[in-house]
């Protein structure tokens, strides 16, 4: 099927500022272009929705930490057995689901919502092999990964010699040896204080072995070198302080740091928690998301938490210690060498906990005080915040008010005084702003030209969904998917499988920088330098940050 | 690995730098191998389990078909029959297997509606249960080569059978944050005759039929210093428990395998995994801790990985109702055939021969030297086959193959696999 036309559905590609329109998509080779002739296959979309492919900008799906994730969870996976599906074509594979499943589920689970491209946010750059293989065995979306940096060892060492540029051409070197999209940076500095035994909380200028070394400097090295080198997407920040009453003057702090530099900070929910006089929590929702408002370099996305099971997975190591300590649930922690570290907690978000519901009210103040849908997008941090399958049920709350507020009834209020939530908020997302939170926006922040939107030349990657006045079931039921001119849904079943693409950069840098890095391999590393680097890819790299 | 005919050339040495030695779950990555030929001359940096497990390079290049020798068509075709007439049939993943086969092997499996099988389910499964139901606070290895400060053997010497472990990761590797074997306490825990390593800085002898109880006694001492419960463990944990409290960063190191395969077949000692799993857990409410537990080589890991990403369990998996369901203690028990990957020479003999010839076909290295209805040799992960595998602690590595010739297991089951359903 090399040529479609799909007819009469109702457009929404805010990208080419398309609100609502009948037209007509056409599609040739896996490219959208303006017309087909009469022989294309035909999709009959009158009456329905549609919209490009969505885009995870960040979830966690293919690394060695999500594998010891469903390692640790056999429990959900014998309660969530998954047949293979009857395909056409490719195939099949069976496997199991829950909140973190097996990659061919995982693959066919996101295509089913109508997304068609995920980036897994946290990759240990020792452990990238892994990260291609998992993908390798994630069928339909196209995907690409971030590369853990932020208390990288080697990256510590250069900031603390005063060594900036050499730290930009070690991070482009890094991204390049493990096929990675961009840098990404967790916890500055605190997982390295946590393999040190440390304690406390880190602060943005808390000194990391070395009063040069501050989660200060790293970031704005690393923010620095992610727009240097011209990559696509801005470096990628989980900040300091993740879940701790008052962290929201932590981030704010960070976004300082990096002032008028282009940044995006992720899963700010769990970033934005103020505290009472006498220090219990509170919202600092609306705090953060005013500051984000005003500056506009900044971007972000949301990790909303969503009531149910999920599974806490992160590199930052101390803050899933904490988690077990408070929960009593089982624990993985794995300190990885030189470079990072990974914690995994399983946990279940309760709507009459108090904390719960201050984390589930916060992301959606951030949604609905969002002045710009482009610069503050959809994601529940998939699996931390909640499965990617809760994205509908999401959408319903951000589009439809009076279910926002019945759900508002049933939560634990207990924290939630002087929140923006409790206080009422008419905002109802439009279509339009779900097209831009779910793919318009994420693409544009990720640099993917081809992606998140229809216009001539882009990936012919398109969700059709059949209107339906409970948003939640029309978007977690498409009718048509189509990933890169293949009809992967038809009639709402998945019927083809096809390969994802691999997205990933090679920035250039000065070889120089390998000599050093040799040393410091050969001195210290368990894995030899010349077998450190992935290899050739099958896909070739994506563009930098403004075209070639 | 195939031994042309001809006119014989002189051929000149060639090196190959960096090669990953899958003789043991140390894997290590700077192997030099001179090889002329399809013959391996010499390995530098190999320990003497790792330079067996190159040995010349030689393995066995047949095809057979029940006894006769065969084309890989023929021996195809006949693993399809037997598959066919199969009621379920027993994938079983032995040792000596790419990342990238054992992914084709898991394919297979979910495909004939078989049963999935690793030799871990024989060997580390008391491990991988107790992890399953607590977790597990570990380390990559190279953790512990730059910060542990404390080194506990637990009831182990790596030098037989892990024998770079000391010089390639701890104790005595330098690190960065932390000098080589003068910068580290070392600590014998030897229970019963299962000694650890001569030269450690002490040691606390424990007789083996104390090992739980004392490991819950030091967990204790460890979270409440002082606690008194039984006098005779009180003394040996209350010091030890002292001395650890005042370590920045611990390996505490313990064997997870066996001696062989046929030693274990899943009856290691639960309550042992999970004792060990908990304190732990406890160091790590005061200092740091990683357990690291010891693994086999042949890429067992790898397998578990695969299986984990693919099916949500590490192994004994079983696909008969089109879905993976764990039954890691009796995956095997209603199977009627057996298609063995890997090296059948390493797995449990007891679950070999459970299967007579004609119910079983082996598709791995040395292959032809079963007896089976199909027995197709292949060439060995990291010797002649190339691919990925995984340290014991989940680092994966790239494989340098330094004969690569001959059959690739991945290659033989993605064949098998279009025909079992085109």
């Amino acid at each position: 099927m090399s040529q479609l036309r799909i007819t009469g559905g109702v457009v929404y590609d805010p990208a080419n500022g398309v609100d609502g329109e009948v037209r007509d998509i056409c599609i040739d080779n896996g490219t959208i272009v303006s017309t087909v002739p009469g022989t294309a296959t035909v999709i009959d979309a009158r009456g329905m929705v549609v919209m490009p492919g969505g885009v995870d900008i960040h979830s966690h799906v293919a690394s060695s930490s999500v594998n010891l994730a469903r390692r640790l969870l056999p429990e959900e996976h014998l309660a969530a057995p998954v047949a293979a599906p009857d395909l056409v074509d490719g195939i099949p594979r069976s496997g199991t689901g829950g909140t973190v499943p097996t990659t061919f589920t995982t693959g066919y689970r996101y295509a089913g919502l109508g997304y068609t491209t995920v980036f897994d946010a946290a990759v240990a750059p020792i452990s990238a092999r892994l990260s291609h293989a998992e993908f390798d065995a994630t069928p339909i979306v196209d995907g690409g990964f971030f590369v853990l940096l932020g208390n990288d060892e080697y990256l510590l060492r250069l900031i603390d010699a005063g060594e900036r540029d050499e730290a930009r051409d070690y991070a482009a070197w890094i991204i390049a040896a493990t096929g990675g999209y961009a840098i990404k940076i967790v916890n500055p500095g605190g997982v390295e204080l946590w393999k040190r035994n440390g304690r406390g909380r880190t602060g943005i200028d808390t000194p990391i072995g070395s009063s040069r070394v501050t989660p200060r400097a790293i970031l704005e090295t690393l923010v620095d070198a992610g727009n240097a080198l011209r990559l696509p997407h801005a470096a990628h920040i989980h900040c300091n302080d993740l879940g701790a009453a008052g962290n929201v003057a932590t981030t704010i702090a960070s976004m300082q740091a990096v002032d008028g530099r282009r940044a995006h900070f992720t899963h700010l929910q769990f970033h934005a928690y103020a505290t009472t006089p006498e220090g219990g929590w509170r919202s600092g929702g609306r705090e953060l998301i005013e500051y984000v408002n005003a500056h506009p370099a900044i971007t972000g996305d949301v990790g909303q938490v969503m009531f149910g099971p999920a599974t806490t997975l992160t590199a930052d190591g101390p803050v899933e210690y904490l988690l077990a300590q408070s929960s009593g649930r089982k624990w993985v922690n794995v300190d990885i060498e030189l470079e990072t570290g990974c914690g995994i907690v399983p946990y279940t978000y309760q709507e009459n906990a108090a904390v719960a519901a201050l984390q589930w009210a916060v992301g959606l103040e951030l949604f609905l005080l969002s002045a710009d849908p482009w610069r503050v997008v959809l994601s529940t941090d998939h699996p931390n915040g909640g499965s990617f399958m809760a994205y509908p049920e999401l959408i319903r709350l951000l589009m439809d008010r009076t279910y926002r507020d019945e759900q508002l009834k049933r939560v634990n209020r207990k924290l939630l005084a002087g929140s923006a939530l409790l206080d009422g908020i008419s905002r109802e997302y439009t279509l339009n702003e779900i097209a831009i939170v779910t793919r318009a926006g994420p693409a544009r922040i990720l640099g993917l030209t081809s992606k998140g939107h229809l216009g001539t030349g882009a990936d012919a990657d398109v969700t059709v969904y059949a209107s339906d006045p409970d948003v939640s079931r029309m978007f977690a039921t498409p009718r048509y998917v189509v990933k890169g001119g293949a009809l992967v849904v038809d009639e709402g079943h998945l019927r083809r499988a096809p390969a994802g693409r691999r997205l990933h950069v090679r920035p250039g840098y000065d070889a120089q920088v390998e000599r050093g890095l040799r040393e410091f391999f050969d001195r210290y590393s368990t894995v030899a330098f010349d077998n450190y680097p992935v290899g050739p890819l099958r896909d070739a790299p994506c563009p930098p940050a403004g075209g070639r | 690995m195939s031994r042309s005919g001809g006119p014989q050339i002189p051929q000149l040495d060639r090196i190959v730098e960096h090669a990953t030695c899958l003789g043991c779950g140390c894997a290590c990555d700077d192997i030099r191998v001179r090889v002329n030929g399809d013959l391996i001359l010499e390995t530098t940096s190999t320990c003497a389990l790792g330079a067996t497990w190159f040995g010349d390079g030689r393995v066995p290049t047949a095809i057979r078909i029940g006894s006769r020798s065969g084309a890989l068509d023929e021996a195809l075709t006949a693993t399809v029959s037997l598959l066919r007439s199969a009621r379920e049939p027993l994938i079983y993943l032995a040792p000596e297997l790419s990342c990238e086969a054992q992914r084709e092997a898991t394919g297979l499996a979910d495909r004939v509606h078989g049963v999935l099988d690793t030799i871990s389910s024989a060997t580390v499964l008391p491990s991988i249960l107790a992890a399953q139901e607590r977790g597990r606070t570990t380390a990559t290895l190279g953790e512990i080569r730059q910060r542990a400060d404390a080194i506990v053997f637990w009831g182990v010497d790596p030098r037989t059978r892990y024998p770079r472990f000391a010089s390639r990761y701890a104790p005595d590797a330098a690190g960065l944050h932390i000098e080589g074997r003068s910068g580290r306490h070392v600590m014998a825990i030897d229970i019963g005759p299962a000694r650890g390593p001569e030269d450690a800085d002490s040691r606390v002898p424990v007789n083996a039929v104390d090992e739980v109880d004392f490991l819950g006694v030091l967990t204790a001492h460890i979270r409440r210093p002082g606690t008194s419960i039984a006098q005779t463990l009180d003394r040996l944990a209350a010091p030890l428990a002292a001395r650890l409290a005042t370590a920045q960063y611990i390996a505490l190191i313990a064997d997870g395998e066996p001696a062989t395969a046929d030693a274990a077949t899943g009856r290691g000692d639960p309550q042992r995994a999970a004792a060990l799993i908990a304190l732990a857990h406890a160091l790590n409410g005061s200092t740091r801790c990683a357990l690291i537990t010891l693994r086999g080589g042949g890429n067992r890991s790898g397998a578990e990985a695969v299986l984990t990403a693919e099916t949500g369990f590490p192994t004994g998996v079983m696909f008969s109702r089109g879905y993976p369901v764990y039954r890691p203690h009796d995956a095997i028990r209603t199977t009627d055939r057996l298609l063995v990957v890997g090296d059948a020479a390493q797995m449990p003999t007891e679950i070999l021969n459970r299967f007579a010839p004609d119910a079983r076909a082996i598709i791995g290295p040395r292959a032809s030297l079963h007896a089976a209805v199909a027995a197709i040799d292949t060439g060995v992960a990291g010797v002649h086959v190339n691919g990925t595998a995984l340290r014991m602690d989940d680092v994966p590595l790239r494989l340098r193959p330094s004969l690569p010739f001959g059959l690739d297991p991945a290659e033989v089951l993605r064949a098998l696999r279009s025909r079992v359903a085109p």
